[in-house]
């Protein structure tokens, strides 16, 4: 029984942990950089400097606080994100901004270190231990002015230049639903859904049919096996079926008394038998206060 | 100092009166709060779907009530209004999963395990959401909305809802009302078509009868039915995950107190707060369109479509049976979900013909089978068109 408990628990505090993996630092990703900023986004004191954006690629809030952002391989704790700020903690899905104008005096969201537009930059993202690498990424030397170097998909593998500049949002932004402009441009009938989904339908459906098909005949072959052993005669056809017909008749007589059992009628009172079970809490015996001891 | 308070009272009573129903009325509110209306009364009257259509119905006049837009925070659509706190479950569909809860936990599957050939009725019988979906198109509708508008052919209120919300909200309201409306003049829709395609000889057939279920058995089938459907069409997860969840809170016997919240008090909440909310969204000027009304079109075609192909499937069906295994094509309208309705209307029309042949309980395989099919069908749209 205690192991069983000990089971139990260990089983738990597994899924739990597997759970938190997921919305750990781990799923953080540096997603977009923009090394020379010339003429783009502006920081909180109207300046512009290079920035580099975080994306959290998990379906669950990030704190960030106490990690490490860096620009050097032999430093991974050159800029530790301070702890405590309320802004760190990334919601699902989302980005965070850090500005690498050197200015750490500013605010958690400017870095100690810059961005060097002639040459490559090596940025990093640590974990809280300043030893767990999260990401790390190299952007490559000559940059070009006010163009973003980023994943074309948040959070994928694809780096390179984007169409866009997008910080603290999508690397992506669709105008369109790729999918419903297919099927308007491929299947404007809808002969290719329709046909797709039937048998999608029907294969589902046949699945259930072959799997609890093979499970009834078991099931029935076992049951004949049980009464057999019970009763300790071979019988060879034991119908264990009760007739359509009953079960019919049992329903449809279930329906009627549902359906007619009312205690309004027309000019006749009808009165229902009201039965309560003997409880200590409805009990006289109890409700009844004890007459004073003279 | 007495002419001044005179003057301050007349322009308070006129401002008041700018606040009133009475003046903000328009022709569209009058006819919407006469929708309900008659909607209320076929609910009580006639009783279709009564559950349904009182919420909705009551909703309709709730959601129609004329006011000034004074940022009082009151109707359904303004942020932060209680009305839109609880349509946020409609929007966000997480009011149609739960009610597939309470489904799965009071629909007892026997029928479809004892016969798993039936299972089959109920998948032709999607045929009607595609069916619908084709028309739609030639319409002029956008995929995602005649895939919103087809599923009103899987007779099944809360999948309706629960796609339309993903996939074309602003013509939930009519799909929904189009939905139950249907579903509830599901007596009236099916039989002239089951007595059309039929023989005399065919709605005679009887049914072997079907076998007892062990509870291993009834155990397994939400667990196989939920790996199996999932795996296959993900997308189908909220529903079909809650509907097995459901059956097996039903059939795993340790478990009855849930499987009794489920499919009493859980369910019985939630469709209230669906039905008066998704009433309240049809606002007349979201709902009186010309949209709405071929919504409705489309609607009343998709159900005729789906009860057609489920009674033409059983029918191509008994080609490949032995004579004492056929399938009797009365219970095929009993494909379409609409649980257990169109179950009841096989058996009606059956006793018209064989007053000894009893076919409810083999009409609820397929009408079972139905639900599943209407939620593998929705995933499939779902997992195409978002």
């Amino acid at each position: 029984m205690i192991r069983k408990k000990i089971g139990v628990i260990l089983l738990f505090v597994l899924l739990i942990s597997f759970g938190a993996q997921a919305q750990r630092v781990t799923s953080m990703r540096i997603n977009e950089v923009l090394v020379i900023n010339e003429d783009n986004f502006v920081d909180d004191y109207g300046k512009r400097s290079g920035w580099i954006e975080l994306y959290n690629s998990s379906a669950g809030t990030v704190n960030i606080g106490g990690c490490f952002l860096t620009n050097d391989k032999n430093n991974p704790k050159k800029y530790p994100i301070p702890k405590g700020d309320v802004l760190t903690k990334i919601s699902p899905r989302q980005h965070i901004l850090f500005w690498a104008d050197g200015r750490a005096e500013k605010g958690t969201f400017h870095m100690n270190f810059t961005l060097d537009p002639s040459k490559e930059n090596y940025i990093a993202l640590y974990d809280t231990d300043g030893k767990t690498l999260v990401d790390e990424i190299i952007i490559p030397a000559n940059q070009i002015v006010d163009k973003s170097y980023g994943r074309t998909v948040d959070g994928q593998d694809e780096w390179g230049v984007l169409a866009k500049v997008t910080p603290s949002t999508n690397n992506l932004t669709l105008d369109t639903n790729e999918r419903i402009d297919n099927f308007r441009q491929n299947d404007p009938v809808g002969i290719g859904m329709t046909v797709t989904a039937m048998v999608v339908v029907f294969l589902g459906l046949i699945l259930l049919y072959v799997i609890f098909k093979q499970i009834g005949k078991a099931s029935v072959s076992a049951s004949k096996r049980r009464a057999q052993k019970a009763s300790g005669v071979t019988v060879e056809t034991e119908s264990t079926e009760i007739s359509g017909e009953v079960l019919a008749a049992i329903g449809a007589a279930l329906y009627e008394l549902d359906e007619d059992v009312h205690d309004i009628e027309n000019t006749v009172l009808t009165i229902q038998k009201v039965k309560r079970n003997y409880s200590p809490w409805s009990s006289k015996i109890y409700g009844l206060r004890e007459l004073p001891r003279k | 100092m007495q002419e001044s308070f005179l003057s301050f009272l007349g322009e308070n009573l006129q401002l008041f009166l700018t606040y009133t129903g009475f003046y903000n009325a328009t022709p569209g509110h009058i006819i919407m709060i006469l929708i309900g209306l008659v909607f209320i009364y076929l609910a009580i009257r006639y009783e279709f779907e009564p559950m349904l259509l009182i919420p909705i119905g009551f909703g309709m006049l709730i959601g129609n009530i004329p006011f000034k837009d004074a940022g009082l925070q009151v109707g359904i659509y303004e942020e932060g209004s209680v009305l839109n706190i609880l349509y946020q479950g409609v929007t966000q569909g997480w009011y149609p999963p739960l009610i597939f809860l309470g489904i799965g936990a009071m629909t007892d599957f026997s029928a479809l395990i004892s016969n798993p050939k039936l299972m089959l009725i109920g998948a032709s019988a999607q045929f009607g959401i595609f069916g619908a979906y084709i028309i739609a198109l030639q319409m002029g509708f956008e995929p995602n909305q005649a895939g919103a508008i087809g599923i009103i052919g899987g007779a099944d209120g809360p999948t309706a809802i629960f796609l339309s919300s993903k996939l074309a909200p602003n013509l939930m309201g009519a799909i929904a009302v189009s939905a139950y409306s249907y579903m509830a003049l599901v007596p009236i829709i099916q039989p002239p078509f089951m007595r059309l395609l039929t023989t005399k000889k065919e709605r005679v057939i009887r049914m072997k009868p079907p076998r007892v279920v062990s509870s291993t058995e009834k155990i397994v089938f939400p667990i196989v039915g939920l790996l199996l459907t999932c795996f296959l069409v993900p997308s189908g997860l909220p529903l079909l995950g809650m509907l097995f969840f459901g059956n097996l809170l039903k059939e795993s016997g340790v478990t009855r107190r849930l499987a009794e919240t489920a499919r009493g008090p859980l369910i019985d909440t939630i469709t209230i707060l669906l039905g008066v909310t998704v009433g309240a969204s049809t606002q007349a000027t979201q709902f009186l369109t010309v949209s709405s009304i071929k919504i409705f079109g489309l609607g009343a075609l998709s159900f005729v479509i789906a009860t057609c192909a489920g009674i033409l499937f059983v029918k191509f069906f008994n080609l490949f049976l032995k004579d004492d295994n056929k399938i009797n094509p009365l219970i095929g309208n009993s494909g379409v979900s609409a649980v257990p309705d169109s179950a009841r209307i096989s058996q009606t029309v059956g006793l018209e013909y064989d007053p000894s042949n009893y076919l409810l309980m083999h009409a609820m395989g397929p009408n079972v089978a139905g639900v599943i099919g209407s939620a593998v069908a929705a995933g499939i749209l779902l997992g195409f068109l978002v």
